[in-house]
C-alpha cells in the first residue's frame, strides 16, 4: 500500500513539473499582448527565407517581416523553430502565435490555419542540374523524375490537385505530367540529390525561384528552366479561432504593403519586388 | 609408419590453417578493390609509373587491386607481431587515419567548420546530453519496474507491463514523439518540446531496456534464490541483495548499448524544435548550403560523447566483475 501511495507521489510531481496545460482556444492576441511578446514559429532550413547566420541568430527575409510585424504591433519577437509538418498540422495551442514562414493558403490548410495576409508571391520554377543538355522548356520534363518538398504546394502542383485559397493568386495550368514524383522532408534536400549528378537520382527539381537561386549562388549546380509555372501567395498563418488577431494582422500586412517596406524588404533579399501578383505567362 | 603419417596429417592441417583465411582476406580485398575501381585515386596515380612498365592499361584496376591486396595482409602480419596491447593501438590509428583520409577526400571548407563548431557545442551537444542523460535515468527506472513487473504472479501488473513493453517496442519512436506532442493536445495536454521528447525516449526505451533486465534476472541461477530462501531471506530481500547485484553484470553491455543508442535517438526531438546537435547540424549546413562539413563535424562529436559512454561502461563491468573470474 505504501508503495502503490510512493508511486503515485512520483507520478503527481512528474506531471506537475513537466507543466502541461490545458489548450486555451482563442485570446491569441491577448495573450501576445500581455507577454508583450510574439512567439513566431518558421522553420529554420529556408535560405534566404529563414536561415542560421554566422552569429547562430535567425535571419532572413520571413525573419525580418516577423519582425516588422512585431514592431507594429507593439510587441518583441521570440523565434521558435519546430518542422514544417508540425507548423501546417495545426492546433498550436500556447506554443507559439504566428507563423510567417512563406505558407501557401490552400484549402486543405485553410481547414486547421487562418490565413490573414499575403505578403509576397514567390514564382515556382523547375530547375535541371547544369549538365543536361535535354531539357530545354517546360514541355521536356513530362515524364522525367521531379523532386520536391513533401507537403509543399510543389508536391500538390506535380500531383495535380493544387487548390490556392487566396484572393488574386494568378490562375495557372497544369503543364508538367511527372514520370516520378519523389518528396522529401524539405525544400533543400532534393538539391542535394540533384546535385549529385543529372539522373542520378532526379532529373529535376520543383521549388521557390529564390531558393534555387540562393542555391546555384553557392555552387550548386543548377540551371533554371523558364517560365515559371506558378505564382503562389504566401501568407502569414495563424490557428484557427481568433478573428481579432486576424484582423489585426490582416491591418499591419495591409499597410506594410502600402507604405512599402515589404517592397524594401524583397529587394533587401530578392533583388526584385515580388510583393505583388504576376500573371502565370511572365 | 603411423606416427610419420598422423604428423604428415597435423602438418598438412595446419599449413591450410594458415593459407586459408589469408588467401580468403586477400581474394576480399582484391576482389572490392577491383570492383570500386582505384585507378583515378592518389594511389592509383602513384602506382601509374609503376604499372606502365607492365605495359597492360586495361588490366590496370585489377593490377592495383591486387598491390592492395599484398599491401594489407603484409600489414595485418606485421602487426600481429608487435604485443597485444600495441596491437590494438596500431589498427585503430590506421583505420582512423583511412577514415580522416576519405572525409579530406571531400574538400570540405574547414574555415566554415570552425566558424560554427563552437555553437554546434556549447548548444547542440550540451542540449542532447542532457535530454539523453534525464531520458536514461527515466528510462532505467521504467525499465527496472516494468521487469519486475513482468516477472511477478501479480495479474494486473503483468498485464500492464506485457501491453507497454509490446506497445512501445513495436512503434517507432518518432511515430510516439509525434503522438506525444501532436496527440496529446487533442486531450487538452500540451507538453513543451524538450519534456515530450524526454517522455518519448524514456517510453520508449524503458521497454527495450525491460526485457534486457529481465533476461538478466533470469540468468541469475535458479540455486541463488534457493539458498537465498533456505537462509531465511525474504520476498523483496531477495531480489535486492541478492538477485539484483547478481544479473547487474549480466545487463552492463546490452544496457551500455541502449544508453548509447538513446544519445542518438534524442535527436528525434529535432522534429519539434529543440536546437540539439542534430538540428544545429543540419540548419547550419543548410544556411550556407555546406550540409556535409556539418554532417561530419556532428558525427564526430556523437562519436566522442559515445565513446566517453563506452569509457565508464568499462569502469563499471571492471567493478562488477571483481569477484569473478574470467
Amino acid at each position: 500500500m505504501k508503495r502503490l501511495f510512493g508511486l503515485f507521489a512520483i507520478v503527481a510531481l512528474a506531471a506537475g513539473t513537466f507543466g502541461a496545460s490545458a489548450a486555451q482556444a482563442g485570446k491569441v492576441l491577448d495573450r501576445v499582448l500581455a507577454n508583450k511578446t510574439l512567439v513566431v514559429a518558421t522553420d529554420a532550413n529556408y535560405p534566404p527565407q529563414s536561415f542560421l547566420d554566422k552569429n547562430n541568430k535567425l535571419d532572413g527575409f520571413d525573419v525580418d517581416v516577423a519582425k516588422e510585424v512585431a514592431k507594429r504591433l507593439g510587441v518583441k519577437t521570440r523565434f521558435v523553430t519546430p518542422d514544417w509538418e508540425i507548423i501546417v498540422a495545426g492546433n498550436w495551442g500556447k506554443r507559439w502565435d504566428i507563423s510567417i514562414g512563406s505558407m501557401t493558403p490552400t484549402k486543405q490548410r485553410a481547414r486547421v490555419l487562418d490565413f490573414p495576409g499575403i505578403y509576397y508571391f514567390t514564382p515556382a520554377v523547375f530547375a535541371v542540374h547544369k549538365d543536361n543538355t535535354s531539357i530545354k522548356s517546360v514541355a521536356d520534363l513530362n515524364g522525367k523524375v521531379i523532386g520536391v518538398c513533401g507537403g509543399c504546394t510543389y508536391e500538390w502542383y506535380l500531383k495535380k490537385n493544387l487548390v490556392i485559397d487566396a484572393e488574386g493568386a494568378p490562375p495557372f495550368k497544369y503543364q508538367v505530367t511527372a514520370g516520378k514524383i519523389r518528396s522529401y522532408p524539405d525544400d533543400s534536400a532534393p538539391f542535394q540529390d540533384l546535385r549529385l549528378g543529372d539522373g542520378v537520382r532526379l532529373d529535376a527539381v520543383l521549388s521557390a525561384m529564390p531558393n534555387i537561386q540562393a542555391a546555384i549562388k553557392n555552387g550548386y549546380p543548377m540551371r533554371i528552366i523558364n517560365p515559371p509555372v506558378f505564382y503562389e501567395p504566401l501568407s502569414v498563418a495563424i490557428d484557427k479561432g481568433d478573428p481579432e488577431f486576424g484582423a489585426r494582422l490582416g491591418a499591419i500586412i495591409k499597410a506594410m504593403h502600402a507604405d512599402g517596406t515589404l517592397t524594401k524588404l524583397s529587394m533587401k533579399w530578392y533583388g526584385v519586388d515580388l510583393t505583388t501578383a504576376k500573371p502565370a505567362s511572365s | 609408419m603411423t606416427t610419420s603419417t598422423a604428423d604428415a596429417v597435423i602438418v598438412e592441417r595446419s599449413w591450410l590453417r594458415f593459407w586459408i583465411p589469408r588467401l580468403f582476406l586477400f581474394a576480399l580485398v582484391v576482389g572490392l578493390s577491383a570492383w570500386i575501381d582505384l585507378t583515378d585515386t592518389m594511389l592509383g596515380r602513384a602506382l601509374a609509373p609503376v604499372l606502365a612498365v607492365l605495359a597492360r592499361p586495361g588490366l590496370a584496376r585489377f593490377d592495383i587491386a591486387v598491390v592492395v591486396g599484398v599491401l594489407v595482409i603484409a600489414n595485418v602480419e606485421l602487426v600481429r607481431l608487435i604485443p597485444f596491447r600495441y596491437q590494438i593501438g596500431v589498427v585503430w590509428a590506421e583505420l582512423l587515419v583511412l577514415f580522416l583520409a576519405f572525409f579530406y577526400s571531400f574538400n570540405l571548407s574547414f574555415p566554415f567548420i570552425f566558424e560554427r563548431i563552437g555553437f554546434l557545442i556549447t548548444q547542440g551537444a550540451v542540449t542532447t546530453i542532457y535530454i539523453s542523460m534525464i531520458s536514461i535515468i527515466v528510462a532505467s527506472a521504467l525499465a527496472m519496474l516494468a521487469a519486475l513487473a513482468r516477472l511477478s504472479a501479480n495479474g494486473p501488473a503483468y498485464a500492464v507491463a506485457t501491453f507497454y513493453i509490446s506497445f512501445f517496442r513495436g512503434t517507432p519512436l518518432l511515430l510516439q514523439v509525434y503522438m506525444i506532442y501532436l496527440g496529446l493536445p487533442q486531450l487538452g495536454l500540451f507538453l513543451d518540446a524538450v519534456p515530450s521528447g524526454i517522455i518519448a525516449l524514456s517510453l520508449c526505451y524503458g521497454a527495450y531496456m525491460a526485457e534486457i533486465f529481465r533476461a538478466g534476472i533470469q540468468g541469475v541461477h535458479k540455486g541463488q534464490r534457493e539458498a537465498a530462501v533456505a537462509l531465511g531471506l525474504k520476498g523483496s530481500l531477495v531480489m535486492r541483495k541478492i538477485i539484483l547485484p547478481q544479473a547487474m553484470r549480466l545487463v552492463i553491455p546490452p544496457i551500455g548499448n541502449q544508453f548509447i543508442s538513446m544519445l542518438k535517438d534524442s535527436s528525434l526531438v529535432s522534429v519539434m524544435g529543440v536546437w540539439e546537435l542534430m538540428y544545429l547540424a543540419r540548419t547550419e549546413g543548410r544556411a550556407e548550403f555546406r550540409i556535409m562539413e556539418m554532417l561530419i563535424t556532428a558525427a564526430i562529436i556523437y562519436w566522442i560523447i559515445s565513446f566517453a559512454f563506452e569509457l565508464v561502461q568499462a569502469q563499471i563491468e571492471r567493478h562488477l566483475g571483481k569477484g569473478v573470474k574470467p
